[in-house]
């Protein structure tokens, strides 16, 4: 790619993220509407109300995670933290889920939804997907639910979550994907698709 | 969704960062009205998928997939 292509690139980029971030923003948090489709009544009684509200993941990716009592875990866009909550519980007290999101309003959240959870092992952590702020191999399992989709360079999000891991870690994330064939362009270009 | 891989496209770039032993262990089709449950699809933009996506498609628009992968090396990233 040119300097210029480099150039458009990271502009595009730091466009989209400005779109992602600010739709999230936005976002109240009142419906229970994608939880109740999404877990399962005997899951949803062990989270906290703020996080059941706040849930706007695509699946329920952790009813095919093996997660291992004292397991580090790592969840990438943890939004209102529905799963870090699911997973904290799952990994025990000598276990503990770093919950990672670039939203500052949403750690809060996961930090409230913790707390009432009477988790002692949620570690928020503000930051990019994009850019990991963890060392190299600290990390024993990625979970993530809707957020890889949202990220600008989706190749060096999944080069992070590799770095992160340890050898032998896991990684187990639900996701939006499309078909071959592509959406209308009037869709494809409102802002909301990039965010939703 | 309009940053969606394709599911091919995905599974790529997991091999392509050094994962192994991925599979796919869900698909669940989202259509339109499934996107009006997010707040983040703003009216006009499900208006928008309504008028303009056919009707026959209009129940898979996408499709939500559960992954599972482990890393065996780090020489892939």
């Amino acid at each position: 790619m040119t300097e210029t292509g480099v150039a458009r690139d990271l502009m595009r980029s730091a466009e989209i993220k400005q779109i992602v971030r600010s739709a999230y923003a936005a976002v109240d948090g009142s419906s229970e509407m994608v939880a109740q489709k999404l877990y399962s009544p005997e899951e949803l009684a062990q989270v906290p109300q703020g996080a059941i509200e706040g849930a706007l993941g695509v699946g329920n990716h952790l009813r095919h995670a093996e997660i291992d009592a004292g397991e580090t875990l790592l969840d990438l866009g943890c939004g209102a933290g529905i799963d870090t909550i699911l997973a904290a519980q799952r990994s025990g007290p000598t276990g503990h889920v770093i919950a990672l999101d670039f939203l500052p309003e949403m750690l809060e959240r996961t930090k409230t939804a913790a707390a009432e959870a009477g988790l002692a092992n949620v570690e928020p952590l503000e930051g990019d997907i994009e850019a990991i702020p963890l060392a190299d191999d600290s990390v024993d399992h990625v979970i993530s639910n809707g957020v890889i989709n949202l990220a600008p360079r989706k190749a060096r999000v999944l080069a992070e979550c590799a770095r992160v891991l340890r050898p032998g870690g896991k990684l187990t994330v639900a996701d939006l994907t499309v078909a071959e064939e592509e959406l209308p362009t009037e869709i494809l270009a409102h802002p909301a698709t990039w965010a939703g | 969704m309009a940053g969606a891989l394709t599911e091919r496209d995905f599974v790529a770039k997991l091999e392509r960062a050094g994962f192994t032993s991925i599979e796919i262990l869900e698909r669940s089709a989202m259509g339109v009205e499934d996107c009006s449950r997010y707040p983040l699809f703003t009216p006009d933009v499900l208006d928008l998928m309504r008028t303009l996506i056919p009707p026959e498609q209009q129940q898979t628009i996408g499709t939500a997939i559960v992954v599972r992968a482990r890393l065996d090396r780090h020489d892939c990233a």
